[in-house]
């Protein structure tokens, strides 16, 4: 018969091996990590306008090639702030396809692609 | 960006952070999930998803006390134990030799490579019940009692700890013929 402490010990041992065997992470698929980032936009367009690519940018943050092209639009924030990822390919390909081949810089989708 | 700026121009809707959200915490997220859901890994990538939709619907009560990692975890943490609570409301259909004795106690003296550990425990685990993988993972991953466990579930804590010794000689019976 095992000792009920021998147990808590072999047990609890076993636990704190697991989680510092945790400290090295798995790589999220990245069509998951696509999936997750398409819902989170669609839930933020819910609530109202996304920031405009222009203000992104002013942000700091780097435009890919169809962002930059609407940036240099003379068309006002309504459209600058609009979901242009929901028609572009990149996104299609990379929800469904694992490590899409989408090469685009600075496009999310093709920086989730686990290469 | 830290924490709080990336949080910031996430609930400024700026398309780019919130892939930088996703992107730096989607890893640590499903390897959490992975981990506490080794018997329905099936489960994770949906659990993922609900986590990161969770966490931006309360994204403006995050404080900055904790990193943004511990505060994304705690949320994981939370939708893992939904699951266990439901399966281990459950009634049990467990068969199983839980009369016999255990041949010979698992040593302790073979924890020298860590991820050879980790590895099989995982082994172990995944061949288990579910119930019963569930029940340790809920006990001794999460560090919840067996009065924590009862109180969460239909059981008594007499039952909870019942099943956690039928699990805890299930798992430690497999330990030893993993090794065999």
């Amino acid at each position: 018969m095992s000792k009920p402490n021998a147990d808590e010990e072999f047990f609890s041992r076993l636990a704190a091996n697991d989680e510092a065997a945790e400290a090295t992470p798995i790589k999220a698929p990245s069509r998951l990590k696509a999936k997750v980032y398409s819902a989170l936009v669609r839930r933020q367009t819910a609530y109202g306008s996304l920031l405009s690519v222009s203000a992104s940018k002013a942000n700091g943050q780097s435009l890919c090639i169809f962002e930059k092209a609407v940036e240099i639009l003379p068309v006002g924030d309504g459209i600058k702030s609009l979901n242009f990822c929901r028609v572009c390919h990149a996104r299609v390909a990379a929800e469904k396809i694992e490590n899409a081949p989408i090469y685009w810089p600075h496009c999310p989708y093709a920086e989730f692609q686990n290469r | 960006m830290d924490d709080p700026q990336l949080v910031a121009a996430v609930l400024r809707r700026d398309r780019k952070a919130t892939a930088d959200f996703v992107s730096q915490h989607a890893d640590g997220i499903y390897t959490f999930l992975c981990n506490r859901l080794i018997p329905r890994t099936d489960l994770v990538e949906d659990i993922v998803h609900e986590v990161f939709l969770a966490a931006l619907e309360s994204l403006s009560k995050f404080q900055g006390i904790s990193s943004l990692r511990s505060w994304l975890l705690g949320i994981a943490r939370h939708k893992v134990e939904d699951y266990y609570r439901v399966r281990l409301w459950e009634p049990l259909s467990i068969d199983g030799n839980d009369a016999e004795p255990l041949p010979v106690e698992p040593a302790f003296d073979e924890f020298i490579d860590r991820e050879q550990v980790a590895h099989k425990v995982r082994q172990v685990l995944k061949s288990l019940p579910e119930v019963y993988c569930l029940a340790l993972l809920w006990r001794y991953w999460e560090n919840r009692s067996a009065c924590e466990m009862a109180a969460q579930t239909v059981r008594t804590e007499k039952a909870v700890e019942r099943l956690l010794a039928r699990a805890r000689k299930q798992f430690k019976r497999r330990w030893n013929e993993v090794e065999r």
